[in-house]
This record gives C-alpha cells, sequence and structure tokens, in this order.
C-alpha cells in the first residue's frame, strides 16, 4: 500500500500545471521581512555580543521595518484581494494588510527613537529583537483566521512586551510596571484560551469560518450555555490586549514604568492588534445574527461608554503628563470601540468599522508622536509633571510645536487627521441610533481638550521654573517625532488616501 | 464514554482553583502556578472534546497551549527574578512606586 501511495503520489503533483511564484506566500511578506529583520539582529549580536552599536541596529530595524511598510502599502493599494494560507489558518486581506500598514509604522518610528533612548545601555539588541518579534506577532494576529493561531500569535506579541517593559532592569518603576503588565497578562491570556476551548468544545472547530458555519447551523442546545461562557471570556482577553474596562488596570503602570518608546509602541500598535483580532473574531466567528443568546454588541456599547468615560474622567486628574497619556489611551481605546458597538444593523455596517480602523491608523501616528515627544523629555531629564514642562517651547520649539500637533488632534481639533476619524465615528454613532455613544464621543472630547491643554498652556505660555536648561537635540528622537507630525497633519487632507482602503477592508468582513 | 459534562465540571474546577489562587496568594511563584492550573483546565478541555467531537483540532492545539504556557513562565520568572533584586521580595503587593 504504501508503495503504491508513494508511486502515485508525484504522478498525480506532476499532471497539474507548473506554478511559477511563491504559491501565495508573497503574501505575508510583511512578517517574513519582519521575521528576518529579527533573525538579522540576532546575527549581529552572535558576532558582537559586547558591542553596544546602537546605530547599526537601530539602523537595522529602522530598515526592515520600513520595508515591511513599504510592501504593505503596494498590496494595500493594489488591493490583492482575500488570499488564504495554511489550510485556512491565516488569511490576508485588506483588513489585515490595513492594520501590517500600522504596525509596521509605530514599529519604524519607535525604532528611529530609541536610538537615543536606548544610548549605551547594556543588552541593545535583545531590546531591538523583541521590538521586532512583537511586531511580527502583531502582523500574525491581523492574518489570523483561527483561534489557535490568533492564541499563538498573541502570545508571540505579549511575552517579548513583558519583558521590554521590565527593560530598564535597575528601575523599579519600570520592573513594577513589567510585573503588573505580566500578572494582568497572563491571567487574561489563561481567561482568552479557557474561553477557546469552550468555543472548540460547542462547536468542534477553531478555524472562523467552521465556527461560524456551525453556529448558523445551529448547535446543541444543552451546549449554548458553554458557547455563551466561552465568548465572554474571548471577549475579555481581546479587552486586555486593547486596555479596555475590566482588564485596563495594566495600561496606565505599565505605559508609566516602561521606557517611553515602549509606552508609545505598546499604547498604539499593540492596542491595534487587539482591536483587529476583535474585528475579525466577532464579525467572522460569531456573527451576531447566527450566534444566538450572546449580544456582544450591546456588550460593546457598554464597554465603549464605560472606557472611554473613565479612561478620560482619570486622565484629567493626574499629575505627571505620560500617566495622562496613558489613561487617555484608554478614552480613545473606548473611542475605538464605537466601531464595534454601532454595529446595531441601523447604520452603513462597513462604514462605521471602518471609521473605527481609520481612528486606530490615525491615533498610530498622533499617540505615538505624543509618547516618543515624552521619551524626549525623559532624555533631557526635565521631570514628569505638567510643571516641569514649562517654558520648554523656548528651548526646543519644533518639538513643541509636534507636540502641540499630537495633543490637539487627540484632543479632536482640526490640526491633524484625529479631527476626520472622530467625526466619521460620530456619524457612524449617529447613524446606528446609538445616540448615548455619540453623546459620549462629544462629551469626552470636550472633557479631553481640558488636560490636553494643560500640556500645551505650560510649553507655549508658562514661564519656566528656576533654570531649565536642555542639552543636546537628539536625532534619532527629533526624526521620529517630526516624521510623526507631518504625517498626523498629511492625515487630515489626505486620508481619502486610507479610507477607501478601510472602506473596501471593512466591507469584506460582513 | 464518559459523558461530556464530566470533564467541563473537571476543568472548570480546575479553572476555578487557578483563579482562587490568584486572587488571594500575594507569593509571584504561587501565581505563576495558578497560571498553568488555569491554562490546564483549558488543556483539559480540548483533548477531552476533541475525542467527543471526533477530530484531532484540540488534541493539537493543546500541545501549542502546552509550549506557550512555558515560554511565558520563562518570562515569568526573568520578571520576577528583577523583582527581587529590586525589592527583595517576590510579593507582588511590595511593588508599589506606582498607585494602583
Amino acid at each position: 500500500m504504501s508503495v503504491a501511495t508513494t508511486i502515485t503520489t508525484p504522478a498525480a503533483v506532476s499532471n497539474q500545471p507548473l506554478q511559477l511564484g511563491l504559491g501565495g506566500y508573497e503574501a505575508i511578506a510583511p512578517t517574513i521581512i519582519l521575521g528576518l529583520t529579527a533573525l538579522a539582529l540576532f546575527t549581529i549580536d552572535s558576532i558582537a555580543p559586547e558591542s553596544r552599536n546602537n546605530t547599526l541596529l537601530s539602523g537595522v530595524t529602522v530598515v526592515g521595518s520600513l520595508i515591511a511598510v513599504v510592501v504593505t502599502g503596494w498590496q494595500l493599494l493594489t488591493g490583492a484581494g482575500s488570499v488564504e494560507l495554511f489550510s485556512g489558518q491565516l488569511v490576508v486581506d485588506g483588513m489585515s494588510l490595513f492594520f501590517t500598514f500600522i504596525f509596521t509604522s509605530v514599529t519604524a518610528l519607535v525604532a528611529l527613537a530609541s536610538h537615543e533612548y536606548v544610548g549605551d545601555r547594556a543588552y541593545q539588541a535583545e531590546y531591538y529583537v523583541l521590538v521586532v518579534l512583537a511586531a511580527t506577532g502583531m502582523t500574525l494576529i491581523a492574518s489570523a483566521n483561527s483561534l489557535a493561531t490568533a492564541f499563538v500569535s498573541l502570545e508571540l506579541t505579549s511575552l517579548p512586551s513583558y519583558a521590554l517593559v521590565a527593560y530598564l532592569k535597575d528601575n523599579r518603576g519600570s520592573v513594577e510596571a513589567g510585573l503588573k503588565y505580566f500578572l494582568i497578562g497572563s491571567l487574561s491570556s489563561a481567561v482568552f484560551v479557557y474561553g477557546i476551548s469552550l468555543v472548540y468544545a460547542a462547536t468542534g472547530s477553531l478555524l472562523f469560518t467552521e465556527v461560524a458555519a456551525t453556529l448558523s447551523a445551529g448547535i446543541d442546545g444543552s451546549l449554548t450555555g458553554v458557547l455563551g461562557i466561552g465568548v465572554v471570556m474571548i471577549l475579555g482577553g481581546v479587552a486586555f490586549k486593547t486596555a479596555s474596562i475590566p482588564f485596563h488596570f495594566w495600561a496606565p503602570e505599565a505605559y508609566e514604568g516602561a521606557p517611553a518608546p515602549i509606552s508609545a509602541f505598546l499604547s498604539s500598535a499593540s492596542k491595534a492588534a487587539g482591536f483587529v483580532l476583535a474585528f475579525r473574531v466577532f464579525l467572522t466567528a460569531f456573527p451576531i445574527d447566527a450566534i444566538a443568546g450572546v449580544d456582544w454588541v450591546l456588550a460593546f456599547q457598554i464597554l465603549a461608554l464605560v472606557t472611554m468615560t473613565l479612561g478620560n474622567f482619570a486622565a484629567a486628574t493626574q499629575e505627571t503628563v505620560k500617566r495622562m497619556l496613558a489613561y487617555s489611551s484608554i478614552g480613545h481605546a473606548g473611542y475605538a470601540l464605537i466601531a464595534l458597538g454601532a454595529l446595531t444593523g441601523a447604520a452603513n455596517q462597513p462604514f462605521v468599522l471602518s471609521a473605527g480602523m481609520i481612528h486606530l491608523l490615525v491615533y498610530g501616528f498622533m499617540n505615538t508622536g505624543a509618547f516618543l515627544f515624552v521619551a524626549l523629555a525623559e532624555h533631557w531629564g526635565i521631570g514628569r509633571t505638567f510643571e516641569d514642562y514649562n517654558g520648554l517651547a523656548s528651548k526646543a520649539p519644533v518639538a513643541c510645536a509636534a507636540m502641540s500637533i499630537f495633543l490637539f488632534s487627540l484632543a479632536g481639533l482640526p490640526t491633524g487627521g484625529g479631527f476626520l476619524s472622530k467625526y466619521f465615528l460620530l456619524i457612524g454613532a449617529v447613524e446606528a441610533q446609538t445616540y448615548v455613544l455619540a453623546a459620549g464621543l462629544i462629551i469626552n472630547s470636550a472633557l479631553s481638550l481640558y488636560f490636553y491643554s494643560r500640556v500645551v498652556k505650560a510649553m507655549w505660555i508658562e514661564e519656566p521654573a528656576g533654570d531649565l536648561s536642555i542639552e543636546g537635540y537628539p536625532t534619532g528622537l527629533y526624526a521620529a517625532i517630526v516624521t510623526a507630525a507631518v504625517v498626523t497633519l498629511l492625515l487630515l487632507p489626505a486620508l481619502a488616501i486610507f479610507s477607501d482602503p478601510a472602506l473596501t477592508a471593512g466591507s469584506g468582513l460582513f | 464514554m464518559v459523558p461530556s459534562q464530566y470533564y467541563l465540571v473537571l476543568s472548570a474546577a480546575v479553572f476555578c482553583i487557578g483563579l482562587f489562587g490568584i486572587l488571594t496568594r500575594r507569593n509571584a511563584l504561587v501565581f505563576l502556578m495558578s497560571v498553568e492550573l488555569m491554562l490546564n483546565a483549558a488543556n483539559i478541555n480540548l483533548v477531552a472534546f476533541s475525542v467527543q467531537n471526533g477530530n484531532l483540532t484540540g488534541q493539537v492545539f493543546s500541545l501549542f497551549t502546552i509550549a506557550t504556557a512555558a515560554a511565558e513562565v520563562a518570562v515569568g520568572i526573568g520578571i520576577i527574578l528583577v523583582l527581587y533584586r529590586n525589592f527583595n521580595d517576590v510579593d507582588v503587593t511590595t511593588a508599589t512606586t506606582m498607585r494602583w
């Protein structure tokens, strides 16, 4: 028997037309490029483990992630359609490419800014390797088409992130932040995988499409409760990754204690990774009309409202700029959750979803820029509170102008793409007749203007207390901040470049 | 064949023991052990329902879960080590330089 099999198999293959090309694997080129970048960094580190050639390591990371940005942008604009790989475990479509573009851009900015921030600290290669590996995991999350790949790629993102938050080993704040992030992260990943096991128990499959097919065919009545608990637990895992209520406790600590470029990376890219997972799991695997008894749209409405309100109110009471940005990041997770909460069927559903995607794209640039400005302030050692930023504009007008663009754009003023993306979310919430969400968005944006303006007022209007002296103008940090500011500005007139792919990607999931 | 409810009750019990340990113990190492219990509760479900559903997906995925759990412990032990070096304790409540 085995002989017969080995004889017939080559014959069967040779009958097929000879396929040139890469067999569809070029679709995950960004992921492969990031993986190769990580291997290149490992190689450099193993050749010269004692070297502290930060420029080389940072340069390789920036170049690798920029190549991935260009490849992703090209794939996104040429619109390759949807490709399934590894028996449907991964899918590359507009949604995954759109988010891969966010992840790779943020990675490039963070690597550029880390050049001076990491400076001549030890274990530099590990720092960049972990950043690139986490980014690789995020691009895989964006392509995950089964609960198994979703879990494994989620862990590939989380594990490097824990280590990166605790990177400053002698800094008690950094270690404490890493510990808290790890404790809550491992708890929520256990909850997530238990939820997966319950969904598997009820449906007998892990592939999103098969789960959806089983659900619409109807499952055994005695397993409905099991399925419901499983879906809620998966929602918990997603809420952790997006730093939403009730799994948000780690976020202020981790963002405040972590090295500031890592805070930028986690609050922009890692949060977007959580959202793409949520979009895909809940729209592809648990479509609302197939899953009776679990009204996840209502759950996301409540989550969105509570998250944005609590995040912004907590941000208003903070004394340090970094912690204020951390809470504002929770608030923005609430805004983006509108994309799922407004899927009531009353609105144009792809439009609502693409509004959330566009908000995450713009947020990726403006929030990364804001945290990188904090990195610049930490690099200069001028302190952490609002008062410490007094009069900074007289010393560093370019960086302060960029920071003002980020902050006003975060608040939703038309100084950047943040205005348009919030406007789209507002239209979506109104069309979906979820007026509470629309009101929450407006009230919270108005409130957020207060605490963002405090920073701007300190920088431009207040007199510096004592002798405010800053040494040097670090090239990499400045380049990253200015790039982020220019992109944030350009996203206001040029958002159409991204809104069309976002809309196409959004309609692909319905 | 053992009815599937029994497996669900067993895994729920293991999961709840793990959760109880996380909520009540302050030692970071005990915390890690409790997380392992919760992950293994998921493995019980995956393997049991792999047999019930008649496909191997669950069993293969449980191998992935075990591997990532091991990786998670490796990172966790590293973080607990630097915690001990900085705070001279592995109590998760001693690290309070920032407020919660």
